[in-house]
């Protein structure tokens, strides 16, 4: 880990440097690790102790490793793992096996690999919705193969009279006329609907919408019946384009280990990368980016500043307001972030006994998800609306240690809690959160135990991360994890400024390689992927 | 993880070979014994019985049961009589097929449906304007099939109702031993034949009945291995390799008209609108691309290409379904693909089913198939002959 | 046993509301034999005047009449068939419980020396919101006099419209076209806070981009409606809604067009998909070649149709369109004018509740859950305040559109929970007009149920299906969206088609000029 990445002042870089990415997230480590194969000196700047950002691991209690602020890599793109030879670096992910849903009435359903099993399963509650199960998914496979080169090229510019972007635009177009007249149909449906009427193109069945819909909103500040939550739920789905159901896995030891499989990759290219480095400034000069100023006040000047850190903080923190316009300024303004999840850690010693499925089996390797239904869903949705976390939230858990053994001593495990909603704006002020830091915690263990009684005397450490610990640690503005929602109005070309969703700025030789860019949020990649080819094409 | 059907205590105890298979979500035996010839030669000589349980069963019920199950068949169902079952098909709004299966009419406004896959929300999205009643049955009922020449005879000793009267394709109830069951003359063996069905509880009971009654004319259980050796020989297609449903499919090439798939007999164009119908109507009009044929396989150029290796000759034990290309006589343009074969033990030959361009069905057209010996990849003739290869006398009798 | 008219018509509409008419009138400026049928003994369908109790009417079950298209009142020149139009939005008065509320005049001028008031920036930024409306309202209200782009065989002249419409866009310049983008799947609650910060001036704009819908002001794709209205607004009709009927009416006649009310048809005739005619309920038949539809297009296929004349993806199709009504109406007579808090002796004829945009969210909150609120968001319109002759002297005709109020509600409707509902109105009017409950002489309540049985609204929804992105532009169904249908001679003409609800007679204008091609 030193060797990686050794802390600043004990290792300050003197080299001529071509490239500074400021954040050693995995999307900075993904762009650095482009830049430096490409044969470009790149420093990689992180504010923390470890690298990873949002996507870190660390041992938080004794023997117990956990993904503090992430939780599965879903959507992490297979052309990176195999440009950057990931695998080499120690990229290991292993897939989820199902998805399992308790309800509250004691029933349950878990939906696995076997579409055979699953429909058997789903049948119980619908046997009609269990037979249009494979359709859905051929569907979103069909949706997923068009939109795969939207994500994978940067976005599109709408307002452009260019002939290069029109001729591009008109690409997409004959790409869109190419689908068949359903497919149109279903695209159109599919980017303006909420992702529970979506599912009702569908589905009958309330068990099953409920647990379905979730994927749509994590992250965002919208109820899963709110409009434009439906594209999200296909953006959930980008993993299967591969052909595999398993979309979601764990990586070993913790979402820390893609960072630190990026940041490996990035360090046999060349680049080099500093642990407690904090960015205070970029410097400017005449309008150009010309180095940073790291805590303690060390200037390392560099051809190019490449910052992976959210829009919020790139330009109102880093840059500063005074040195852009001021219609670029209240658009940036504009941008939503209002985290809406915090996440739960627990270390328990003994694995949790739902009383709908009692004992351990398959369905606590995979995702268990506590959305019995769209009523519920909405209901955890209008606390928030009103300034509030929800009395009874929508829980995405999983239990790495059972897939992972080196997570946890032997017989004992970790459990991930991702919680939604939990706003970042109570009512009584953000700065509020650590007082009630510990209810959320309770209200998270209360809504749990009702479906797996045992879990209360279970647990040996618990750690509470709220959106406003999200933004204290990793610098995530009002705890977005996606750094800045993922709605319709930002996303593309309006990521995260219409005009500069190029991954370029206002800021001549300032770049942006976060989740704040196309094609957004998740442990996926492709920002800073895009960015580091963007930049490398432009010079 | 497949769940059992109600003969599985039965079946288990039987299938030493432990070869099972996944059939739509139930355990079903590939092979009780291993070689399996004994299963075949016993079904093709004297009576075999196999679980058909995983088979979905859907009865439609109602004063407009049959004007529904018409608009959504390619066949009329009014010229079903009562007491009638039909082999039918289905197909989405552009005539391409979604299944196929049979349709039993029990009674004036009560009808039996059996697919091979689930089709409750595809009926149920006709509904509207019917009165009728869509229940689905595949978990209530199981089902065996006795095939095979001495079919009749065995269950004709346990059963109370006159099985000679039985035509071809007809359904009766009947007592076996005094278990209720349905009865019906049907079959995927292309032999004379019988499907049984039974509430779940009556299973166990029924399958005792039928083994004892059928010891003396050695009666066997056999998987589905033999199954599709045994359909391949009597013509009959198979939903997942001769066609795929429609509504699963991602691109049109892999969608079939009923008339490629040589289904053309159970379309009925002139009648009220049907799903499909209209599109039908276009390709009926222009004929189809593809047509379905039978191939036989040229025996001595297959003994030639293993000669030509230095080896003695071998079959293939058992049906495939790998998906062959299929080309011209000259062997250098691809006109189709075989979609499944089988080394048929009765008629001693290779036998295919497959996909050919309009212009090379006609019978007795010689036609080049792809056949790999010793990992060389060869080809061999093929000529197309009228199926099904193999039709007994006493299927119909 | 059937009675056949042989006497044919060249074209068949069904339904007597204003898009119908509107339709009817201008294929008989054609030439063309138009037959107009009426379920109802009085023809309008919303926009018709209704006497609630005897000596009180009210003019229409929808209040709002400033969106009626100009080539509509240009084309069959209504205005000399008496309709007068009158310049500038009726004002507006947001209530609130606590003080007089805040008057959104008809005048800008005004309505900023008002906000000024309370904040000189948001005065500022409403002059800056206005200006902004007015320089997109070209572009935007192109949107409602143009066909949809035709998705399933786009020709030259198709690709050559959507060009055209494009460049009207990047003509306003390369900011404001991208802000349009950015803005059309927004919610309201979004878009008003980027502008503003008064919560009143929020809740008073907001409300009409959510009118009609299941949408409340954090539900994304309402600041689409807003917009639209917004840009299409502009003016007001002398009498309401129920005087557009009458000069319809008028046009219509004197085009030689013929009407028959009480005439509800039963099915559509159709073989091998072509029209035939329809039949009614007493079993008549009526031959046409053409027959246009102004009734949900939901109740058109699904009802009228013969199930097997679709095929089945459009039926599911149809099947999908969402479309749950979430308003419903209550009618008062009062034996004294409607004197608001702190307003007495104003003349106030048009005003609303919800004073903060969370009231109006936890409003529709409620209805998510099948319930209605017990504050809900009342649009409430005295016509009396303009024509007194509406009731006896010195009393007032009240008329509410109360929203949020669930078609499916979870207890069902029936005729306790309409006393509820209208308690409940009451109730909630009572905070705003203190003494309002005892100088009601009569109320009348309509639930959503009530509304789709006495006007034919499928499942009670005004606007015949969501105004949500996904069910606009392409309305009701991409193949249908053209006023075509897969039937031929089959056209639809109402709500349910672009550019939907609420009275523009644009559906009806757009539609007949689908049939004049023909």
């Amino acid at each position: 880990m030193d060797q990686l990445a050794p802390p600043f002042h004990s290792d300050i870089p003197t080299k001529r440097y071509d490239a500074i990415v400021v954040g050693g997230g995995h999307n900075g480590l993904v762009c650095a690790a482009y830049l430096a194969k490409a044969g470009k000196q790149v420093l990689v700047l992180e504010n923390r102790h470890i690298l990873g950002g949002a996507a870190a691991s660390d041992e938080i209690f004794p023997g117990f490793t956990f993904s503090v602020y992430s939780y599965v890599v879903s959507l992490f793109r297979p052309h990176i793992i195999r440009e950057l030879e990931l695998t080499r670096h120690g990229y290991q992910v292993i897939p989820l096996e199902c998805t399992f849903t308790p309800f509250p009435d004691g029933e349950s359903m878990t939906r696995c690999g076997d579409p055979e099993a699953t429909r058997h399963e789903i049948a119980r509650f619908s046997p009609a919705d269990a037979e249009m199960a494979p359709r859905f998914s051929l569907a979103m496979t069909q949706m997923a193969s068009f939109i795969k080169h939207l994500i994978d090229s940067p976005a599109p510019d709408l307002a452009s009279l260019r002939i290069s972007e029109l001729t591009k635009l008109l690409g997409l177009g004959r790409r869109f006329k190419a689908l068949a007249d359903g497919d149109k149909y279903l695209f159109t449906k599919m980017m303006t609907m909420s992702a529970v009427e979506f599912l009702n193109l569908w589905f009958e069945s309330d068990r099953l919408i409920g647990p379905m819909s979730v994927s749509g909103i994590i992250g965002t500040f919208l109820g899963v019946r709110s409009p434009g939550t439906a594209y999200v739920l296909l953006h959930h789905y980008m993993g299967e384009i591969d052909g595999a159901f398993r979309s979601w896995g764990f990586s070993k030891g913790g979402t820390g280990g893609v960072s630190l499989a990026c940041a490996r990759a990035a360090r046999s290219f060349g680049a080099d990368i500093r642990t407690e480095a904090a960015v205070e400034k970029i410097i400017l000069r005449q309008g150009k980016a010309i180095g940073v100023v790291v805590r303690g006040g060390h200037e390392i000047k560099s051809q190019t500043i490449i910052s992976a850190a959210d829009a919020h903080q790139t330009f109102f923190k880093l840059v500063g307001e005074r040195q852009l316009d001021a219609d670029f300024v209240q658009r940036l303004r504009r941008f939503k972030y209002r985290g809406s999840s915090a996440k739960v850690n627990l270390a328990v010693d003994r694995l949790p006994n739902f009383s709908s499925k009692p004992g351990d089996g398959p369905h606590l390797c995979g995702d268990i998800t506590i959305a019995p239904g769209v009523e519920y869903l909405e209901k955890a949705y209008d606390d928030a609306k009103y300034g509030d976390f929800s009395k009874h939230p929508f829980l995405d858990i999983v239990i790495p240690s059972l897939t992972d053994p080196t997570v946890a001593p032997p017989g004992k495990h970790v459990i991930s809690i991702f919680v939604q909603y939990a706003p970042y704006h109570i009512k009584e002020g953000a700065a509020q959160w650590p007082a009630k830091r510990e209810a959320l915690g309770d209200t998270v263990i209360d809504t749990l135990a009702e479906y797996c009684p045992n879990i209360k005397d279970s647990i040996l450490h618990r750690q509470v991360v709220t959106p406003w610990d999200l933004e204290q640690d990793v610098g995530l503005t009002e705890g977005n994890i996606f750094q800045g929602e993922l709605s319709l109005e930002q996303l593309g070309p309006f990521r995260p400024v219409s005009g500069w969703s190029r991954y370029q700025t206002p800021i001549d030789d300032l770049w942006m390689c976060g989740s704040c860019v196309h094609p957004g949020g998740g442990i996926m990649g492709a920002p800073g992927e895009l960015a580091a080819k963007s930049l490398l094409k432009s010079i | 993880m497949p769940i059992p059907t109600p003969f599985h205590d039965r079946t288990a105890a039987l299938c030493t070979s432990y070869k099972w298979a996944d059939w739509a979500g139930y355990f079903a035996v590939s092979s009780y014994n291993l070689p399996n010839d004994g299963e075949y030669y016993s079904l093709r000589h004297s009576a075999g019985i196999i679980d058909i349980s995983p088979l979905f069963k859907y009865e439609v019920s109602g004063a407009d049961a049959v004007a529904f199950l018409s608009r959504i068949m390619t066949k009329n169902i009014e010229d079903i009589p009562i007491g009638r079952a039909s082999y039918c098909c289905w197909c989405d709004d552009f005539g391409k097929i979604i299944d196929d299966g049979t349709v039993y009419r029990l009674d004036a406004n009560r009808l039996r449906v059996h697919t091979a896959e689930p089709m409750l929300a595809w009926f149920g999205q006709f509904r509207r304007g019917f009165d009728v009643t869509l229940k689905d049955l595949s978990a209530q009922i199981a089902a065996v099939a006795v095939q095979g020449p001495t079919a009749r005879d065995i269950l004709q000793q346990v059963s109370d109702a006159d099985l000679e009267a039985l035509a071809y394709y007809s359904v009766a109830t009947a007592q076996l031993d005094k278990l209720p069951v349905l009865i019906s003359r049907t079959g995927y063996t292309g032999d004379l034949g019988y499907e049984l069905w039974v509430d779940n509880t009556n299973a166990l009971p029924l399958w005792d009945t039928l083994m004892s009654a059928g010891k003396p004319y050695l009666l066997k259980p056999f998987g589905l291995d033999v199954l599709d050796i045994a359909r391949i020989e009597a013509g009959l297609i198979l939903n997942g390799v001769e066609f795929h449903n429609a509504a699963h499919c991602l691109i049109e090439s892999q969608k079939a008209t009923p008339y490629e798939l040589g289904l053309g007999w159970t379309v009925d164009l002139d009648r009220e609108p049907f799903c499909g119908q209209r599109a039908l109507k276009a390709v009926q009009a222009a004929g189809p691309r593809l047509v379905l044929v039978g191939l036989e396989l040229d025996w001595d150029e297959q003994e030639a290409l293993f000669a030509k290796q230095g080896l003695p000759v071998q079959v293939h034990p058992g049906a495939w379904r790998s998906g062959v290309p299929v080309y011209d006589n000259s062997g250098n343009r691809q006109i189709g693909k075989a979609t499944s074969g089988t080394w048929s033990p009765l008629i001693k030959k290779n036998l295919a089913l497959a996909s050919v361009e309009k212009q090379y069905a006609k019978t007795g057209t010689r036609l080049k198939i792809e056949y790999t010996v010793e990992y060389q990849r060869e080809t061999v003739t093929a000529v197309v002959v009228k199926m099904p290869f193999y039709n007994p006398e006493h299927k119909r009798r | 046993m059937n009675t056949s008219t042989n006497n044919a018509y060249d074209v068949i509409v069904i339904g007597a509301g204003h898009n119908g008419l509107t339709t009817a009138a201008l294929l008989a400026k054609q030439g063309r034999k138009v037959l107009v049928l009426e379920r109802r003994s009085t023809i309008g369908g919303l926009a018709a005047s209704e006497e609630f109790h005897p000596g009180y009417h009210t003019t229409g079950v929808l209040h709002d009449s400033g969106q009626v298209r100009a080539q509509v009142v240009r084309g069959l020149d209504l205005k000399s068939h008496g309709l007068q139009i009158r310049p500038g939005r009726p004002s507006l008065l947001v209530l609130d419980p606590e003080d007089q509320g805040m008057l959104l005049s008809n005048r800008e001028r005004r309505t900023t020396k008002e906000l000024h008031f309370y904040s000189p920036e948001d005065a500022r930024q409403y002059r800056q919101y206005r200006k902004f409306i007015r320089h997109v309202a070209g572009v935007v209200n192109r949107i409602f006099d143009q066909l949809p782009p035709a998705t399933d065989s786009p020709n030259g002249r198709t690709l050559w419209d959507l060009f055209k419409a494009g460049f009207a866009l990047r003509r306003l310049g390369r900011s404001t076209m991208l802000d349009l983008m950015r803005i059309a799947p927004m919610c309201v609650a979004d878009w008003l806070n980027e502008w503003f910060d008064n919560n009143r001036l929020k809740a008073a704009l907001a409300a009409a981009g959510l009118s009609g819908n299941f949408a409340g002001p954090w539900s994304p794709g309402s600041a689409f409606n807003l917009l639209l209205w917004e840009c299409a607004a502009k003016y007001r009709l002398e009498g309401g809604p129920s005087s557009l009927i009458a000069a319809l009416e008028k046009a219509f006649f004197s085009l030689g067009g013929e009407i028959r009310t009480d005439s509800e048809v039963n099915e559509i005739q159709v073989e091998k998909r072509q029209i035939k005619g329809v039949v009614l309920k007493n079993k008549e038949r009526i031959k046409a070649a053409i027959v246009a539809a102004s009734c949900d297009p939901r109740h058109t296929f699904l009802d009228l149709v013969p199930a097997n004349q679709i095929e089945n993806w459009q039926q599911q199709r149809i099947q999908h369109i969402r479309g749950a009504g979430t308003t419903a109406k209550v009618n008062l007579a009062l034996n004294s004018p409607l004197e608001f808090n702190a307003r007495a002796g104003e003349k106030i004829t048009f005003a609303r509740t919800g004073h903060h945009l969370d009231h109006i969210e936890k409003a529709f909150d409620a209805c998510k859950y099948g319930r209605f609120s017990d504050d809900p968001i009342l649009d409430i319109h005295i016509p009396t305040g303009s024509n007194p002759d509406l009731a006896p002297a010195g009393h007032s005709v009240v008329s509410i559109l109360a929203h949020f109020v669930p078609y499916r509600l979870t207890s069902g409707w029936d005729a306790e929970q309409n006393e509820k509902l209208g308690d409940t109105i009451v109730a909630a009017l009572e905070r705003y007009a203190p003494g309002v409950r005892d100088s009601i002489v009569a109320r009348q309540v309509l639930s959503p149920l009530d509304l789709e049985q006495r006007y034919g609204l499928v499942q009670g929804h005004i606007l015949h299906g969501e105004h949500a992105l996904d069910q606009l532009i392409l309305r009701p169904t991409p193949e249908c969206a053209r006023y075509h249908t897969p039937i031929t001679g089959l056209y639809l003409c109402g709500s349910g088609s672009h550019p939907g609800g609420g009275i523009t007679c644009g559906p009806g204008a757009l539609a007949a000029s689908a049939i004049a091609q023909i």
